[in-house]
């Protein structure tokens, strides 16, 4: 091939290089332009290089150098506008960013909620377990040993009575006898209160004691505003050498302040429960007043001794309170009920 | 127990002002629910815990406020003058069931005139919430309301053979009571009867044709003690509650019996006339002896956590009617009084001490020894899934324990077993405890379906009872979850909680087999051989019975098995400071062959490389994959802890797995 020839082929290539690189559209079409010349398999330019060989010897090192020369020329031509598209696209960018409206919401997943009961048994569990309290698990179905026995109410106590209670049918109940006619004093029934953990727990355990039982209970209450046949309680229990009545009131007191951030009184009022003696009744001073909190007392000396303790040895602090209470309180829930309706609506607040 | 301001004056001084009595008696121990001025009145409304009878008079209350401010109590003494026909010639009385009726007492008197109340004893019942209905009515509720002993006061005349007989009642025998309605009585209730019919239900109520009416002439006045069980089955056996048997179900003062029975004849002799028969019939258990109790001067400190000056104590103690036997520097021993049967340990004493001495005496900041408390492993498990299924956006809910009988049968793959039934329902028809939490949580879907709320993502951490027999059930925790997301989203994300949990044991699924659910979108996951649980898609049926629209997915996992794998604490591995290489792969498979074995073939032949193993999608073309055949697509990412990885070593591993999977799998790639 001739030189001249050659060298018009590849001056034909960079005009032509050039001008494609100029005229294309967006960095697709410059790509696609860059792989048509500058390919490195089947590129015009790879072609061109390929005349390079039936060139003369004698000519090949000015054929060799206009070569390089131009496709340097090529590819600086396709750096500079691609250069120059980046830049514009920049610019483009810019100008719509000034069209964007700010307020407009980002993509937000959607969170769960804890249900605000768990949410008010988690921080007082976490109380409980910072001043010592260890949490202790036990059945909701029970029988009458851990329910009344143990707990100081003996058979003939009314708060065995099955209207107030939510006994289970044995074989022989559902085969006729009527519920009311015969109180059961062996039959299961859902717990009617956390204090059968305590007993559990001190069947199995040697004093000291220091442990918080939680959970549901069952009690027949008519659904209402303010009632439900199935509640949360939580209930303390410390067992040791000492314990006194001024370290039930401390303990509450303690345990008030973390979970109502204040610096809160508390004040006994006289009561009656058959597992605590002395029992009170426990209120908390609150903007000026005292509201309730729950029950409280000295473990009742019988509870000690069904559960192999010696009364003269050891002391007990119990309390309870009910979970759904302070929840309500808490948040301004005004009807327990909402809590087990399960509106996606109601949960999503909390 | 409502009290009434002037009644209660008759006596004790009532120098304070309503307000400080009313705080006073709280702190003591009766509660204080209100307060109503009635005409120059007050009726205030006291809550008398169930171990205080002897608060279920004005003296009892009286005696409270006397020991509280320190002033004089005034038992109006009764001495009503007495004829001369022996009570004994005119009643005979005879107590056939004595575990049911421990004393009956007597009294006759003959010539009374019926009629209406003075002003001032109507308005004291009024206060007391007693409606008035004549004098010798009024006189037995009135002292009834004074010192909480019932009376009751029989028209003599109607009695026939003159005779009391305090009986079982007959076979099939009913009584008509003071409220006109027939009652059919059974063999464990407590009958007054006369020589032929029963005339009272003992300690409860009167009978009709015994009442005294406006031509009664001759009374006889009923001061009686009951055992407070029967009457307590009695009056709920009957839905009859009365102001008797609520007193008789707490026990009545003893030595108050006789008092009141003279109280009631003297009032009925001023206000009715006639003349008392001489004497009373009085029959069964005498006054039981009370035993002395000691206290301990240390067992205030011990339990009370305040030293209580000695002198103190004994004032207290005696001022509530106890009687000093004995003292010296550490003790004191007494008894108690006939009407506190509530007081007969040393505690019962620490508590009286304590309560009249106040408990706001009772410091609230003392230090307490600081002990460890851990977490439990379960407690920290419960609290870890509960983050993930909120951040994966779940809500939770809370629904009840129990469900009714089609409900529970509905979905139970945990037991066949009958579930356990209350003898009454929990809430509306709600007698079963649930062996599942999804029937359940379907409710709830149904709840916020019918709300138009439009995304439902609930779950629950509750237990389900599993009948065992005659043991108490088994209680577990489980998962529940209902979800608009699909199959794969949801088992996904049953997978996510698992994961997080960090179990050694691999999960494996299979075919469901659930009524409930679609068989070609749900599984049974395995964890270590054990069932952990279900998930997967409702069949258009189950919707319907769930009374559903919207696709609806739901799983239920065993926690406890998660407690138990769940590791929590994670050792360290160092990661290589490499790049990945991943390489995708395309299998075509026979429909027989399932995604676990092939995973389970590619890893094990990635040797110490394997980093990660992306299931991507199965893809199925008859015609251009054949027949039952499909192409599984993943992704392998591999990283050598030696070095860079080369293109060429992710191949050789590649090729290697593909030989592998062809050899175990009939795999081809694709």
């Amino acid at each position: 091939m001739a030189l001249a020839e050659f060298l018009a082929e590849l001056d034909e290539l960079a005009c032509e290089a050039v001008a494609a690189f100029e005229t294309a559209g967006d960095a697709d079409a410059l790509e696609a332009v860059r792989i048509k010349f500058l390919g490195a398999k089947s590129g015009r330019l790879r072609a061109v290089q390929k005349g390079l060989a039936k060139v003369d010897k004698a000519d090949k090192p000015t054929a060799g150098k206009r070569f390089n020369e131009v496709k340097k020329e090529i590819e600086e031509a396709f750096a500079r506008i691609k250069f120059a598209t980046a830049e514009d696209k920049l610019h483009l960018q810019e100008e719509i960013a000034v069209r964007l409206d700010p307020t407009v919401p980002g993509v937000r997943p959607r969170l769960g909620h804890l249900h605000p009961i768990t949410q008010t048994i988690e921080e007082l569990k976490d109380i409980m377990g910072r001043l010592g309290f260890t949490l202790a698990e036990g059945p909701e179905v029970e029988d009458q040993w851990h329910n009344f026995e143990a707990l100081n109410i003996p058979a003939d106590h009314p708060a065995r009575d099955p209207l107030d209670n939510f006994y289970m049918a044995t074989a022989e109940k559902v085969a006729g006898k009527s519920p009311s006619q015969t109180p059961p004093t062996t039959g299961r029934l859902l717990r009617s209160q956390t204090s059968t953990v305590q007993i559990r727990v001190m069947e199995q355990l040697r004093p000291p004691v220091r442990i918080i039982s939680l959970g549901r209970v069952y009690r027949p209450d008519t659904a209402d505003a303010t009632h439900y046949p199935m509640f949360h309680q939580i209930e303390g229990l410390l067992v040791d050498r000492r314990v006194t009545m001024a370290d039930l009131k401390s303990v509450l007191r303690l345990f008030a302040s973390s979970f109502f951030e204040d610096d809160v009184h508390i004040r006994f009022r006289p009561s009656f429960f058959p597992f605590t003696e002395p029992s009170v009744e426990v209120d908390m001073s609150w903007h000026g007043g005292w509201i309730e909190m729950g029950g409280a007392g000295m473990v009742d000396p019988n509870v000690l001794r069904a559960v192999g303790y010696d009364p003269e040895e050891v002391t007990g602090l119990a309390f309870g309170l009910g979970i759904e209470r302070i929840c309500m309180r808490r948040h301004g829930i005004t009807d327990i009920r909402e809590f087990y309706k399960n509106d996606v609506r109601f949960l999503h607040q909390f | 127990m409502l009290i009434s301001w002037n009644w209660l004056k008759q006596y004790v001084p009532l120098d304070m002002s309503p307000a400080e009595l009313e705080q006073r008696l709280m702190m003591s121990g009766l509660n204080h629910e209100g307060t109503e001025p009635l005409g120059d009145d007050l009726a205030i409304d006291l809550e008398v815990t169930s171990n205080r009878p002897d608060c279920l008079g004005h003296i009892g209350v009286a005696r409270e406020v006397a020991v509280l401010f320190g002033s004089e109590l005034k038992i109006p003494a009764v001495d009503p003058p007495e004829g001369k026909t022996q009570v004994d010639d005119l009643v005979k009385v005879r107590i056939d069931c004595p575990d049911l009726c421990q004393r009956y007492t007597a009294r006759v008197i003959r010539g009374v005139k019926i009629s209406p109340s003075p002003p001032w004893m109507v308005q004291r019942l009024e206060t007391a919430g007693i409606t008035p209905i004549n004098n010798v009515v009024d006189i037995s509720n009135y002292v009834l309301m004074e010192c909480g002993q019932p009376l009751h006061t029989f028209d003599f005349a109607k009695l026939k053979g003159a005779e009391i007989i305090v009986r079982r009642p007959r076979p099939k025998e009913t009584i008509e009571a003071i409220d006109h309605r027939i009652y059919e009585l059974q063999p464990e209730m407590c009958m007054i009867a006369d020589a032929e019919n029963s005339v009272a239900i003992g300690g409860v109520m009167g009978g009709a044709q015994t009442e005294t009416a406006r031509k009664t002439a001759d009374v006889l006045v009923e001061a009686a003690e009951f055992d407070p069980v029967s009457i307590r089955n009695t009056a709920r056996a009957l839905n009859l509650h009365s102001d008797s048997s609520y007193r008789f179900e707490r026990r009545v003062d003893p030595q108050c019996i006789d008092w009141a029975s003279r109280r009631c004849c003297e009032l009925i002799l001023e206000l009715a006339g006639g003349e008392l028969a001489q004497g009373v019939v009085d029959v069964g258990r005498p006054v039981p002896r009370r035993e002395p109790i000691v206290l301990r001067f240390s067992q205030l400190k011990r339990v009370l956590g305040i030293d209580v000056p000695a002198q103190r104590v004994r004032e207290i103690l005696v001022a509530l009617g106890n009687t000093e036997t004995r003292a010296d520097t550490r003790s004191i021993e007494v008894v108690p009084p006939s009407w506190r049967r509530d007081l007969s340990r040393e505690i019962d004493l620490v508590e009286e001490v304590g309560r009249i001495h106040g408990y706001d005496k009772v410091p609230e900041d003392v230090g307490m020894p600081m002990v460890a408390s851990t977490r439990t492993k379960e407690d920290r498990v419960l609290s870890k899934v509960r983050h993930v299924l909120t951040a994966c956006g779940l809500d939770e809910a809370m629904t009840i324990s129990a469900v009714d009988e089609p409900t529970s049968r509905s979905f139970s793959p945990w037991t066949d077993a009958e579930p356990l039934r209350s003898l009454t329902p929990v809430l509306r028809g709600a007698d079963r405890l649930r062996t599942s939490l999804v029937p359940s949580l379907l409710a709830a879907r149904r709840t916020n379906e019918a709300l138009a709320n439009p995304v439902i993502e609930l779950f629950e951490i509750a237990r389900v009872y599993l009948p065992q027999g005659s043991e108490l059930p088994a209680e577990e925790f489980m998962l529940g979850i209902t979800s608009g997301r699909d199959y794969p989203a949801l088992k996904g994300l049953i997978e996510a909680v698992i994961a997080a949990l960090g179990p050694a044991a691999g999960l494996e699924a299979a075919e469901a087999g659930c009524e409930l659910l679609e068989p070609g979108q749900s599984c049974r996951l395995q964890l270590d051989g054990h069932l952990l649980g279900y998930v997967g898609r409702l069949r258009e049926q189950s919707l319907k019975r769930f009374e559903l629209r919207a696709p609806t997915t739901v799983a239920e996992v065993k926690l406890s098995l998660l407690v138990k794998a769940a590791n929590l604490i994670r050792p360290y591995v160092p990661q290589p400071p490499y790049p990945a290489v991943s390489r995708d792969l395309n299998l075509v498979v026979d429909e027989s062959i399932r995604w676990a074995d092939v995973a389970a073939t590619v890893r094990a032949n990635c040797g110490q490389c394997f980093e990660d193993l992306q299931y991507c999608d199965t893809y199925r073309d008859a015609e251009r994959l054949g027949p039952d055949k499909k192409s599984l697509l993943m992704t392998i990412t591999f990283r050598s802890k030696e070095g860079t990885m080369t293109s060429q070593q992710a191949d050789q591993l590649r090729d290697r797995i593909v030989t592998a999977c062809r050899a175990k799998h009939g795999a081809q790639l694709r």
